[in-house]
């Protein structure tokens, strides 16, 4: 599914040169569950931004479902995403001005779904996040694990082949930290291919197989047996 | 998506309710005051449109010049007009012209009643075949064919008649004639260049003129309108050398040339002599567009600078939305559907500002604009098109800035930061300084301009002489009597009369001075006058003597000329001049006196050769003696208003009494560029505030940016004029910067306006000061204001924003 061949990042600002990603190579195949840990400012978030089109790799090749990405344009890279990528952000991002509804509904939007059918998927997903007793709310009115589920409802409403979570349990306490992880192995036994970059190594271990990044290079990948 | 759009961006206007209201306001009253002059100039613009057959109309222009002294007349000869008609049958299909008799009031009576009528004409039969008025009674094919009939609207049908039909019925005219009404029409609309309540068949006056009318092809009083058949103006107007060849006297042959004039040209275009009412400006409609114009673009960077500079509010909105597949166009789709939705909602409130503020607006501008106009369909799309317009031009600087938003970034929150700064912000609110300082200035200069003319020293006096219209009045067949009658009043210092008002309009006279051939008449602009004239105004003499009551040769022999006929003449000296010979109509006159220039007209126009008159023959005195002038001590004017209308009284009975102070009537001159000065001044007052709300926005929102730098400097120790001074050094900058970009501007713009007065008044550099100074006191007082919020705060609370 996604395969990337020696890829590097350099970042150019004014003075400094700063290299977040060097020659990174690996393989993650359909349905895998692959989390992606190390220490801050390791190139975790650098690389999840490459693997999910919203940035280009400065030197290597990255290929994303037989499409060779590695230095196609922002119209190009914003198709193939909203076709096939969902994202579950730490922060939840949610747009605070719109509804658990409208919130869930906006990528159905831009997919051009006519408003019957979003509706009908919208409700389907909401229900099996258990979230759609909230749908009228505005993010500010939920508790965290609420705002993730939602944020996670958001991801999977357009069945993307691909979900990339950026630590997405960092805001939450334990017990809604599991939920939300379970959330992600249920998807994930279901098909959906899951890349999630974690601090937490209890969040990893539902996992397939860690990549574990430190400064910028692959120090190891660990086989999960579970 | 649409219904997720609206959505959106009615809870966004709703979350950022300070920023929204900023830009509703600065929107509405620019949508608002744009509207207003909008519609102002399509009044104006409007003039005369309402003819049918206006395209074909046209006012035919006598130009009169002797060695550059003469008139441009927009009234012709009597006969011109049906000669036209008869000579190029193929090109005029219809003339008519119009005769006040060169009075400016007409007796009307009916019954008790009896009105001085301002509005009050001849025509020709064909009159009404040429200007199609609505007809409420009456035939506009046939309503003048007789002698004594005449047309009157429908306010002067109110005014005489009440409620009863008028047809039939008679008016009497100068208690002279019995008119019978023969039509009734609707009033002419506003927008028309001269407006009339009576119009009365011009045959009726074929028995004063003894029979027939003037057959002279000298005096030209009547205002010739030709109907010219479709296309044909053009060659119509080669034909105009050989006509004058074949009819005009051979001394003007060579001196007098004709052209049409479109009537639609007339209200905007038209500064010739002997206008029948005064006319608006052409390029006073383009001052005002301009001001109306930047007035909406300030609004606009408005909402450029506040949309841009509270962007980060949105960044992460955008890059969430990227992330989930929205493309950039889509993102500009919202903005500019925000921006759209803002615009409407501020046209709905400039709709309600125009209702409140339209009937101060007519006064101001002199217009009888109505909201009824909204109801046509063309309005209404204009107004709905302006906000439109303003919707997607304030969206589409936002848009094109918002979506470029990086998603990564836009999480990270780097456009924070990028929010802060803003070269293009500075440049725009740099724009907004420049326009405001440009406007200031400049309306300081017109209004310093109109002040200068009305207080200009004309060479005459201006202040507490009171005129009365006396023509066709006994009191005019016997002047003097009347004038021995005031003089019996202490506070009456001295009385004259005259055939036109001084300084507002004169007539040109026909001379011959000594020296010229005997065919070589020339015209002269020239003012009739009676005794105690230079005195009443206080017109000095040069050389010479005024004219002298006791000396009984002075009326036919003796004439004044004032300095710059001496010098047109080529003569030496002042003294050189006295004794010199005109010829003229009278006979053989001298001159007996040298007075000193005064400007004869408006200050628009330099000074000329210019001649003062004594005519001794009953009638013609009586035909030139048009208002009496009496000069009174200052602190009795009301005394002696009472006083003259009490002497009126016994001299005319029946025959109301209408009175005018000189410097009134001398500041109607410029009733055109006062407006303008007025319609400025509220425009750029307008302007300053709409720019002081979105500049008040800016720096409030700059404040919040730093509220923690500021709270870092507070328990540091910075004192509240620090925090001034850290707030507003960036605008101080700004402002210099615009006053360099603005005073050169400004400076070409005022030349080119000053170039439009024969008298402009020097360049104001106080003016300029002033402006900088507004614009530095601007910045400082908004940013000085904000700085005092901020500083109260509590800095442990402000130390933990973020």
């Amino acid at each position: 599914m996604i395969k990337s061949v020696d890829l590097t990042r350099i970042f150019l600002t004014e003075e400094v040169e700063t290299t977040a990603l060097r020659q990174v190579t690996f393989d993650i195949k359909q349905g895998e569950f692959v989390a992606i840990m190390g220490p801050s400012g390791c190139g975790k978030s650098t690389l999840l931004n490459i693997i999910g089109l919203l940035d280009n790799p400065t030197k290597g090749k990255y290929i994303f479902l037989d499409h060779d990405v590695t230095n196609s344009s922002e119209r190009q890279r914003a198709k193939l995403r909203k076709q096939n990528i969902g994202f579950v952000f730490q922060n939840f991002n949610l747009i605070d001005e719109l509804t658990v509804f409208e919130n869930v509904e906006m990528p159905l939007i831009y997919l051009g779904i006519p408003t019957k059918e979003r509706k009908q998927r919208v409700e389907e997903v909401l229900e099996q996040m258990q979230i759609s007793h909230r749908k009228k709310h505005f993010p500010g009115q939920l508790s965290g694990g609420q705002q993730q589920r939602v944020a996670v409802a958001r991801a999977v409403v357009s069945n993307p082949k691909l979900i990339l979570a950026d630590e997405p349990t960092g805001n939450l306490d334990s017990a809604n930290g599991e939920e939300v992880m379970n959330l992600l192995s249920d998807l994930n036994r279901k098909g959906t291919t899951i890349i999630m970059v974690t601090h937490s190594q209890r969040d990893a271990e539902y996992s397939h197989r860690i990549i574990r990044l430190f400064d910028g290079q692959i120090l190891v990948e660990n086989f999960q047996s579970n | 998506m649409w219904l997720n759009y609206f959505k959106i961006a009615c809870r966004n206007l709703i979350k950022h309710k300070f920023y929204t209201s900023l830009n509703v306001i600065g929107l509405a009253i620019g949508i608002a005051s744009f509207i207003l002059i909008w519609l102002y100039i399509l009044d104006e613009l409007s003039y005369d449109r309402h003819y049918r057959k206006a395209e074909n109309i046209y006012r035919l222009v006598n130009v009169y010049d002797f060695e550059g002294v003469g008139e441009n007349s927009a009234s012709s000869p009597f006969p011109v007009a049906w000669t036209l008609k008869s000579d190029y049958p193929g090109m005029v299909e219809n003339v008519t012209r119009v005769f006040n008799r060169q009075v400016p009031r007409t007796l009307i009576e009916h019954n008790d009643k009896s009105y001085n009528e301002r509005r009050f004409f001849f025509g020709d039969s064909t009159f009404f075949k040429i200007f199609d008025v609505p007809f409420i009674y009456g035939d506009p094919y046939t309503a003048l064919n007789e002698i004594n009939s005449v047309v009157i609207s429908q306010s002067a049908a109110c005014k005489y008649f009440g409620d009863s039909v008028p047809m039939g019925k008679t008016i009497r005219f100068e208690k002279m004639l019995d008119l019978k009404v023969t039509g009734v029409i609707r009033d002419v609309p506003g927008n028309s260049h001269f407006q009339f309540d009576m119009m009365a068949s011009l045959s009726s006056l074929r028995k004063m003129y003894g029979g027939s009318l003037p057959k002279t092809w000298v005096w030209n009083p009547c205002w010739t309108y030709l109907l010219v058949k479709p296309g044909m103006a053009d060659k119509l107007e080669t034909n105009f050398p050989a006509f004058i060849q074949k009819y005009f006297y051979d001394a003007e042959k060579e001196h007098v040339s004709l052209y049409l004039q479109p009537l639609l040209d007339i209200h905007l275009k038209s500064t010739l002599d002997y206008e029948i009412e005064p006319n608006g400006n052409i390029s006073y409609l383009y001052i005002l567009g301009s001001i109306a114009f930047f007035l909406l673009i300030i609004a606009i960077i408005n909402y450029f600078n506040l949309a841009t500079a509270t962007s980060a509010n949105r960044a992460r909105e955008i890059g969430i939305k990227k992330v989930f597949g929205a493309t950039r166009v889509q993102l500009m789709v919202q903005f500019l559907t925000e921006s759209l939705l803002m615009a409407l909602f501020a046209l709905f409130i400039a709709l309600m500002l125009i209702e409140f503020t339209l009937p101060t607006f007519n006064v101001l501008a002199g217009k009888q604009i109505d909201l009824y106009r909204f109801t046509n369909a063309f309005y209404l799309l204009g107004v709905i098109g302006i906000a439109t317009l303003t919707g997607l031009l304030a969206g589409s600087y936002p848009a094109f800035f918002l979506s470029s938003f990086n998603p990564i970034e836009s999480f990270k929150g780097k456009i924070r930061k990028g929010a802060r700064s803003g070269t293009a912000r500075k440049a725009l609110v740099v724009i907004q300084f420049v326009v405001s300082i440009i406007l200031v200035i400049i309306t300081l200069n017109i209004f310093r301009q109109v002040s200068f003319m009305k207080n200009a020293d004309t060479g005459f006096s201006k202040q507490d002489i009171l005129l009365v219209p006396i023509s066709n009045t006994m009191i005019s067949r016997n002047f003097e009597g009347f004038k021995n009658e005031l003089l019996q009043n202490p506070h009456v210092k001295s009385v004259t009369a005259m055939d036109d008002i001084l300084g507002v309009a004169h007539n040109t006279h026909e001379f011959r001075p000594e020296g010229l051939p005997d065919d070589n008449w020339q015209f002269y602009p020239a003012l009739v006058v009676r005794y105690d004239f230079l005195k009443t105004f206080d017109i000095k003499l040069l050389a010479g003597r005024d004219y002298n009551e006791s000396m009984k040769t002075d009326p036919e022999k003796g004439m004044l000329i004032n300095e710059a006929m001496v010098k047109h003449l080529g003569w030496k000296s002042y003294q050189e001049a006295l004794g010199k010979r005109f010829s003229s109509l009278q006979g053989e006159e001298r001159v007996i006196g040298v007075f000193t220039n005064f400007n004869a007209t408006s200050l628009h126009q330099p000074v000329g050769p210019f001649v003062l008159n004594i005519k001794e023959t009953p009638g013609v005195i009586r035909f030139f003696l048009k208002y009496a002038a009496i000069k009174v001590d200052p602190g009795s004017r009301q005394e002696v208003v009472h006083f003259v209308e009490d002497r009126w009284d016994s001299w005319e009975k029946g025959r109301p009494f209408e009175y005018s102070w000189f410097d009134h009537e001398l500041a109607k001159l410029y009733a055109g560029e006062e407006i303008l000065g007025l319609l400025a001044l509220v425009l750029t007052m307008i302007i300053i505030f709409i720019a002081a709300l979105g500049l008040y926005g800016l720096v409030a929102f700059m404040a919040l940016q730093r509220t923690r730098e500021i709270g870092i400097r507070r328990v540091m120790g910075a004192t509240e004029f620090s925090l001034i001074k850290l707030l507003s050094v960036e605008f101080i900058w700004l402002v210099i910067v615009a006053i360099a970009i603005a005073f050169p501007l400004t400076w070409l713009l005022i030349d080119y306006w000053r170039s439009y007065f024969a008298y402009a008044m020097p360049l104001q550099w106080s003016s300029f000061l002033i402006g900088g100074l507004a614009a530095f006191l601007l910045a400082m007082f908004i940013t000085t204001v904000r700085a005092l919020v901020a500083s109260k705060a509590n800095p442990v609370d402000t130390i933990k924003y973020e």
